[in-house]
């Protein structure tokens, strides 16, 4: 592995809720092993699937070392492992958390940084609480704040939750590691699902503490699309969404409305005077929208941008594969299985001298096959 | 025992949010972030006294610098000489223009680790395309894919991706410095909003090129998992319109999970047919099963309702808004994780705060220092990057510059 972390060993005990922490950490050239029971990981049994193979678990399992470890009996081997490691990530789903005393563990090897992942963190009256990633997003405040007056409050797609909490654990486990890096000192780090999810929703606590000063309502109503500033909102082309706004210039959304001729009275001298513009932006997206239902998408995402306004296509999934940006900077990657290759998402980030890369997605394998091979002197 | 990340000397050009919420963090944690600005760009989401600054610029220094001026100009290539991480989200090329591009810093900072998060990152037809959140939401398949099928697009309503760009940067500059441990050099990171965004659609991906199926919007259900009932529902209402509703969330992962469920329903007749024993059962029956949680759920207090439904072991959280984040949450109020800042402002008054979700057992980060106006910290800032004394600070400032 080249990546910055390649001289970083982890043990990854993560369960959904922090998994995609320890995939950005293994993905960065750590060296993560990631223990499973005999009976295998239980989220290689999340969909979607190729063939037999969790492409769930794919993804958010990449680089990884499997060992398959059978407690009680390797318990020791266990125990002996995790005295190896630099950094642990666990949560409390992850294979052997239930069975170990990391508060212990820490105390015993001083050096080592172990970040606990928790739904709640570890007291108060919900810290039992059961959150799977609707019941996270909804406790957390994500799931009020989307959708529409007519649809319920919304889930965001797939896992957007815990992959807060798991950049939230990544960035917890660096941090423990640069501070033990300078003063030798591991640490026991908690972070909260519940907290990660509440510190990533941008306006909402804006809204509540300031509404006063921004002479608004403390708490926005469900509202499809239309961002808090009113300004930036989905509206239908002929054959699909694009997220249109008139800023960062309005007066340069009027002249192409000019050019276009469908301007109306946006040109009365009244709409530069402050007090009408709140009247200005009403006027102009209501245009927008009768305007928009004119043209397809896609070339109007390309015009606006040509234009240097921000327009954003809604690009529907079966459309990724194919898009031009994505194929410029040759993203896509491909990820080696044990039956064939499964191409899936590239980096997240580039770096000039230590490249992120996928390591092989292989086989479990039995922990006193692989002790020699890791090289972490781990005896039983 | 001091922050994790004390003496880490952090040069921060960023705007908006994605950029800022990168070095909030890392503030947040210690390092010495220096947020550069000027009173001539301080419109807007760039103006220190607007609420959407406030929320994303506390722990961190403030300092002017109008670069129009010559003198400022060096000033900064100065600091960029003693920076641990240079951050910026400008447009591709404004940084170069100022003479504290990438190459030019390495010169003199080897060691410099200078992270760029533009929207659509270095090269590509797109390259230098103008995006906020909502447009890579759009972009990145994330709006087409948060919503109700056969209806108008909704998409996540907040900019989640912007958060995610920052955290994705933090988790590259604390991996960039680690790697610097070991060879004692900086490296460049290009950071693309968007294909951080695409990145969180993985599994959809995988299974769009393996097996040519491409995702739908699947509302409150589970896209790959089965799992009945799983969506929110209403309760007794708390006044009126789309802001009096009140909604719980409820999700049955398990069939045993149902089971308590029907406990907690009191053993309705529409539940008790063997056929919702299974998943499959439900699954196949998922208009009725949910017209029938919501017309339990109708009459009950959502708060009441969430603590039975966790009692008996059914996953269920009340759906949560602001209002109800800083006055009902009692795990957030346990852990005073929205707070008051003690030092209120001389020109805004009070401001507020919610806490970095991460703690730590011996390096506590419980500093919370308010948001800075532009030039606010020059005289702190450049004595202790340059060693500057305050009389040349003032100085320049009296003649205009700074700030």
């Amino acid at each position: 592995m080249s990546g910055p972390l390649s001289n970083v060993r982890i043990i990854d005990l993560t369960d959904e809720k922090s998994i995609y922490g320890a995939k950005l950490l293994a993905d960065l050239g750590a060296d993560v092993v990631r223990p499973e029971p005999p009976a295998g990981d239980p989220l290689r049994r999340r969909g979607p699937f190729k063939d037999e193979q969790s492409l769930w678990h794919i993804f958010f399992a990449s680089s990884r070392r499997f060992v398959c470890i059978d407690l009680p009996e390797d318990q020791s081997l266990f125990h002996n492992l995790l005295t190896k490691a630099d950094l642990i990530l666990t949560g409390p789903e992850g294979f052997g958390v239930a069975e170990t005393d990391f508060d212990a563990l820490q105390a015993d090897y001083p050096s080592l940084v172990v970040v606990d992942v928790r739904s709640f963190g570890r007291e108060g009256p919900w810290k039992d609480y059961l959150a799977p990633d609707l019941v996270a997003g909804a406790l957390g405040g994500a799931v009020a704040t989307t959708g529409d007056a007519d649809t319920p409050p919304l889930k965001s797609f797939g896992e957007l939750n815990f992959m807060v909490s798991g950049a939230y654990a990544g960035i917890a486990g660096l941090a423990g590691l640069y501070a033990k890096r300078r003063n030798g000192a591991g640490q026991v780090v908690d972070v909260s699902v519940h907290e990660s999810i509440a510190s990533c929703l941008e306006h909402v606590l804006m809204f509540y503490w300031y509404h006063e000063q921004m002479m608004r309502e403390p708490v926005l109503p469900r509202r499809g699309s239309l961002h808090w500033s009113n300004a930036y909102v989905v509206f239908q082309a002929l054959d699909g969404g694009v997220m249109v706004t008139p800023t960062p210039d309005f007066d340069r959304q009027l002249a192409w409305l000019i050019e276009e001729g469908v301007q109306e009275d946006l040109i009365d001298p009244k709409y530069d005077l402050p007090e009408h513009l709140v009247e200005r932006i009403m006027k102009t997206m209501d245009i927008l929208k009768r305007w928009v239902a004119t043209k397809e998408a896609e070339p109007l995402f390309l015009e606006a941008q040509a234009r240097h306004s921000p327009y954003g296509w809604v690009i529907p999934l079966a459309q990724m594969a194919e898009n031009e940006q994505l194929r410029a900077r040759d993203w896509f990657t491909q990820v080696a299985t044990k039956t064939e290759s499964v191409k899936g998402p590239g980096a997240p980030y580039h770096f000039s001298q230590t490249p992120w890369a996928l390591g092989d997605y292989g086989e479990a394998h039995p922990i006193s096959d692989v002790m020699e091979d890791i090289g972490w002197e781990v005896a039983s | 025992m001091s922050r994790p990340l004390e003496g880490l000397r952090v040069l921060d050009f960023t705007h908006v949010l994605a950029g800022p919420f990168a070095t909030r963090c890392l503030a947040d944690m210690g390092a010495d972030v220096v947020k550069i600005n000027s009173v001539k760009r301080a419109i807007g989401a760039n103006d220190p006294l607007h609420p959407y600054y406030l929320m994303w610029n506390r722990n961190k220094r403030a300092l002017g610098l109008d670069m129009t001026h010559d003198e400022d100009r060096r000033l900064c290539q100065s600091l960029c000489e003693q920076a641990d991480v240079v951050i910026d989200n400008f447009s591709v090329g404004v940084l170069d223009r100022w003479g504290i591009g990438f190459e030019k810093v390495k010169e003199s900072n080897p060691g410099v680790i200078y992270i760029q998060m533009s929207g659509m990152g270095e090269g590509g037809p797109w390259s230098n395309f103008v995006t906020y959140a909502p447009t890579i939401h759009a972009l990145a398949g994330l709006t087409y894919l948060t919503s109700v099928s056969g209806r108008e697009d909704i998409g996540i309503g907040f900019s989640y991706n912007d958060h995610q760009a920052g955290l994705h940067a933090a988790v590259a500059i604390l991996a960039a410095l680690e790697a610097r441990r070991d060879t004692g050099a900086g490296q460049h990171i290009d950071v693309s909003q968007f294909e951080v965004g695409v990145n969180f659609a993985g599994p959809s991906l995988m299974d769009l090129f393996a097996n040519g199926r491409a995702a739908e919007p699947t509302a409150n259900e589970l896209p790959y998992d089965d799992a009945c009932p799983h969506n929110c529902y209403q309760g007794l209402p708390k006044g009126e319109g789309t802001l009096g509703e009140r909604w719980i969330a409820i999700a049955c992962m398990t069939d045993s999970q149902w089971q308590a469920l029907k406990s907690v329903m009191g053993h309705p007749e529409w539940a008790e047919t063997a056929d919702f024993d299974s998943v499959a059962g439900r699954l196949a029956a998922r208009a009725e099963i949910d017209a029938g949680v919501a017309g339990f759920t109708a009459n009950h207090e959502v708060y009441d309702l969430m603590a039975r439904c966790q009692a008996a072991g059914v996953p269920a959280g009340v759906v949560q808004d602001g209002e109800d984040l800083n006055t009902r949450d009692p795990q957030l109020a346990l852990y005073q994780f929205l707070h008051k800042i003690e030092d209120v402002s001389p020109l805004l008054g009070q401001t507020w705060a919610d806490r970095l979700p991460i703690r730590f057992s011996q390096t506590p980060c419980n500093i919370y220092e308010r948001t800075k106006a532009v030039g606010e910290d020059n005289v702190s800032v450049l004595g202790d990057w340059l060693g500057m004394d305050e009389a040349e600070v003032r100085k320049a400032e009296s003649e205009g510059r700074l700030q």
